[in-house]
């Protein structure tokens, strides 16, 4: 039997499913495996189709796959809805005494598991954990010690007190018990190893609030919105602890203006919002850049336009965070491509933005910010975060920054682009910042020189930024292949394992995963090396497909998924040999 | 702060592009003066302003100090606060800043109570546009957008203040420079959220509500012993048709947002990495 084991819990929103998805996938990670798990769910709270699928190896795992070992099902129409996942084999775990489930068989093939969830649920100490004896008896379906499990319901439930959680360990046991004793474990051959190494579970808006907290943010704002709404829930009350501070807003346009505002005090300040967000605060991030206000904007992408499809996922904002605004707009755009990644490209875009004295956009998407991944803890090391404040300029060096009037230059022309800076409440800087086109001490004017000036010098930050920092790529697979493979965001982790599929097939590919978006790495010389470039990305017209055309002047093949769901690592294999011009067939 | 600050101090050296006569400038001297009574000096100070002939005033005035975008000053101001309550916070724009495109953000402003002042120039017209009716406009108000009048009731601004739990409400006339000017410092010296509406007229597009009328017909709220802390009074003086200068409202127990949340430290101090305990943010993920 694989290793692998595919796990997923489905049924209507409300009845818990996430939490108890969260709970498993958290004792499979206590047990040293490794986890990476993604959820189906619909934009309404209760009622409706909503799934929580756990894929868990001993080795890494990157994405998800077309196939689920064992289901508990809910619900009819979870079975419906994971047919295609559902192979000879598959067990599906369900209660035969529920109304709605009794006359349910599992289909030619799989194997039929009726568990009496709720009486036993109930037989522990409430109806409610019906889900807990669904997991005990997953534990003993998957020969997975269920003392993992015991620890996980520890976590989970330790602020609501003991008897909570020694009811919950109690409705799992009578779920393990009851496999046992009605069915005979050989018949499942499932029988997941366990390892002793150590694993953190975290999802991408979690890791980016865990690298503005480790960059030294201390004031965040924000207006809820599905899916970053997340990174707002991590920090609240974890920046309090260090002296930061998290409002939640009346809208994205006061979000941003008091992220602008705090910056503007000095402190590192952040936003997180999602399409609709951005398009509010558009006017703003031109204010911030015209300003020179370092601040972090983070995107957390889903379905658009307008609200689209807000529970789904989907790249389709690059264009506007390359290119959204009014005027011509300096700026930073990165993209983090895996969930450890949200961490380390949040400290980075800190920085940015305070060397540079820019907006940086920050984008992720919902399959990053949904999905919960394990990593070796070292994979955050906080020893090796630096913060670089730019040219701050304290009372001591304030004179060099003075004009003959006695006068602060905050948009000093400076040769880099980066002028000096200097906090409120620094004796002698007292000076104005405007979104109106200034001269060097912030006064408005439309004198055409200084306005050439001003411009030059804020793009010249940009141009700065490309020769002192490294616009790296990140490259997986066989360098010297004939087939280049393109993409950005989350679409990495499907594609390294996309890549090994490909090997089944004989196809070798190169995979350069690309987390800077402007400034970014150019790719002329490994574009020309190649005979087949594939750009892979989750929108409809394949925007950063067009931005690679437009910089390299080569026509790119693409391979694009606009059905708000991410790819798969197998279907994403076969895109892409379709795309070449023997077609392989892959074996999955 | 030192205490021998002159509120020319708070000048810059910008000469106003104002039209001449705009109530604007009896205003900002107000504005200023009430920041040197209160103690402030210029690098201590922040003021944002909005969009508009009334926001130009950070151009006028010598301070740390932010030209945002129009109708959102105020969340500027919040966030300057949040991250740095040692800084006196000034905010002050136009009545179409505040009360159309920026009124969601005045009646938040006015209920999370910040500690910082808000000085709104009231000329009920949009000048800097050249003319069109603001929300404070008559409904009978002829402009070039509205040449019939907008036929539309006008905002209260103090009513919305105090329908939103504002905990400083008073009004002032711009040309009266002395009780404008205590009024404004008032609003300083409060805890929590300092709202003035300021008559401040415009010489150019309004010829309705100038100077002569509002000489004629303000009343000043002392004068009718009025006491700010009784909130039915209040209401009922905000309410009446008649045009009040003084305060109108105090909560002498609020409690700024910035005390109630324990914002009591610069923000802008950070460690050179990560937090010293930043590997238990990890080990929360186990
Ligand atoms: C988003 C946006 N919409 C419209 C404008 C144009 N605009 C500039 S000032 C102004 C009205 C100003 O009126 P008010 O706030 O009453 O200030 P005043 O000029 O009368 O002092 C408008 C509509 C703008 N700058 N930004
Ligand atoms: S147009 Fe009106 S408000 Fe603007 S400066 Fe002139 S008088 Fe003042």
């Amino acid at each position: 039997m694989p290793d692998d084991l595919n796990w997923a819990i489905g049924g209507e929103a409300g009845d818990g499913i996430n939490s108890t998805g969260k709970i498993f996938a958290q004792a499979l990670s206590r047990a040293g495996r490794q986890v990476f798990t993604s959820k189906d769910f619909a934009s309404r709270i209760r009622g409706g189709y909503t799934a929580y699928k756990v894929r868990s190896s001993t080795e890494r795992v990157e994405s998800v796959v077309d196939r689920l070992d064992v289901l508990i099902a809910l619900t009819q129409r979870t079975v419906e809805e994971n047919m295609d996942e559902l192979h000879e084999g598959s067990v599906i775990i369900y209660d035969g005494e529920r109304t709605m489930m009794e006359d349910f068989e599992a289909p030619e093939g799989m194997i039929d598991l009726p568990v009496p969830l709720k009486s036993l649920a109930e037989d522990a100490g409430g109806a409610i954990m019906q889900n807990i004896v669904a997991l005990g008896a997953a534990c003993e379906i998957a020969n997975f010690p269920i003392d993992n499990l015991d620890e996980a319901l520890e976590k989970r439930f330790g602020d609501k007190g003991q008897s909570i959680i020694d009811n919950n360990q109690e409705a799992a046991r009578l779920g393990e018990e009851y496999v046992q004793e009605e069915y005979d474990r050989d018949e499942f051959g499932y029988n997941i190893e366990t390892t002793d190494n150590d694993y953190v579970l975290l999802n991408g808006d979690e890791a980016i609030g865990m690298g503005a907290i480790a960059a030294g943010c201390r004031f965040y704002s924000g207006y809820p919105i599905t899916p970053a709404t997340d990174v707002m829930e991590y920090l609240k009350g974890r920046l309090e602890r260090y002296g930061g501070h998290v409002m939640q807003t009346e809208d994205e346009l006061s979000a941003i203006n008091m992220a602008l505002g705090a910056a503007r005090a000095g402190a590192r300040a952040m936003t997180a919002t999602s399409g609709p967000g951005i398009d509010l605060m558009a006017e703003t991030f031109g204010l911030v850049a015209q300003s020179e206000t370092p601040l972090v904007i983070c995107d957390v992408m889903r379905s658009g336009p307008s609200t689209g499809m807000p529970t789904k996922q989907e790249q389709g904002d690059l264009n506007m965070t390359l290119f959204g605004g009014h005027g011509e707009i300096p700026r930073f755009v990165v993209a983090p491509t895996t969930v450890s990644e949200c961490f380390h490209k949040t400290i980075e875009a800190f920085n940015y933005a305070e060397k540079y004295q820019t907006p940086v956009y920050l984008v992720s998407d919902l399959a990053l910010a949904v999905t919960e991944q394990t990593f070796a803890p070292e994979e955050f090391d906080m020893d090796a975060v630096e913060i670089d404040r730019g040219k701050l300029v304290g009372e001591d060096e304030i004179d060099t920054w003075l004009n003959d009037s006695d006068q602060f230059q905050p948009h000093f022309p400076a040769a880099d682009g980066i002028s000096p800076r200097t906090l409120p409440g620094t004796s002698g800087g007292a000076h104005m910042t405007t979104g109106l086109e200034h001269d060097e001490l912030g006064r408005r004017t439309e004198e055409q020189e200084v306005r050439i000036e001003q411009v030059d010098k804020r793009n010249q930050k940009v141009e700065t930024a490309k020769e002192e920092e490294e616009w790296d790529y990140r490259e997986f697979g066989d360098s010297d292949a004939d087939t280049l493979v393109l993409s950005w965001g989350s679409n990495e982790g499907a594609m390294r394992e996309a890549i090994g599929f490909l090997d089944e097939a004989d196809v070798s590919v190169r995979f350069i995963s690309v987390p800077y978006l402007f400034p970014r790495p150019d790719l002329s010389d490994e574009i020309e090396a190649a005979d087949d470039v594939i750009v892979v990305e989750c929108n409809a017209t394949g925007q950063f497909a067009d931005v690679i055309e437009h910089d390299t002047l080569t026509r790119l093949k693409r391979v694009n998924k606009y059905n708000g769901v991410r790819f798969k690592a197998d279907e994403l294999a076969e895109r892409i040999t379709e795309e070449l011009d023997t077609p392989q067939e892959v074996p999955t | 702060m030192s205490s021998d600050v002159r509120f020319t101090d708070f000048k810059s050296d910008k000469q106003p592009t104002w039209c001449p006569g705009c109530g604007d400038f009896g205003t900002m001297n107000g504005m200023m003066k009430a920041l040197a009574n209160t103690g402030n000096d210029p690098d201590n100070t922040f003021v944002v302003a909005g969009i508009g002939c009334s926001g130009k005033i950070g151009t006028y005035m010598h301070s740390y100090a932010l030209h945002g975008v129009h109708g959102r000053a105020l969340p500027v101001g919040i966030g300057v606060k949040s991250a740095n309550p040692d800084l006196e916070v000034m905010v002050s724009g136009g009545d179409g800043d505040g009360y159309s495109i920026g009124a969601g953000h005045f009646v938040h402003a006015a209920r999370r109570n910040m500690d910082m002042t808000y000085v709104v120039m009231d000329n009920r017209i949009y000048g800097l546009t050249k003319g069109q009716f603001s929300p404070t406009s008559r409904e009978d108000f002829e402009t070039s957008t509205s040449p019939d009048g907008p036929k539309q009731s006008p905002v209260n601004p103090l009513a919305l203040a105090l329908a939103a739990d504002g905990t400083f409400i008073a009004q002032s006339f711009s040309s009266d420079a002395q009780r404008h000017e205590e009024i404004v410092q008032q609003a300083v010296e409060h805890d929590g959220f300092g709202f003035v509406n300021v008559y401040s007229p415009c010489v150019t597009f309004n010829d309705v509500d100038t100077y002569d009328y509002f000489r004629d017909t303000i009343v000043d709220v002392e004068d009718e012993d009025h006491d700010p802390t009784d909130r039915d009074a209040a209401r009922e003086k905000i309410t009446n048709d008649t045009e009040y200068q003084g305060v109108i409202y105090q909560d002498e127990d609020s409690v700024p947002y910035n005390e109630r949340h324990g914002l009591d430290s610069n923000m802008a101090d950070i460690p050179d990495g990560a937090p010293e305990d930043a590997t238990d943010l990890v080990r929360e993920f186990y």
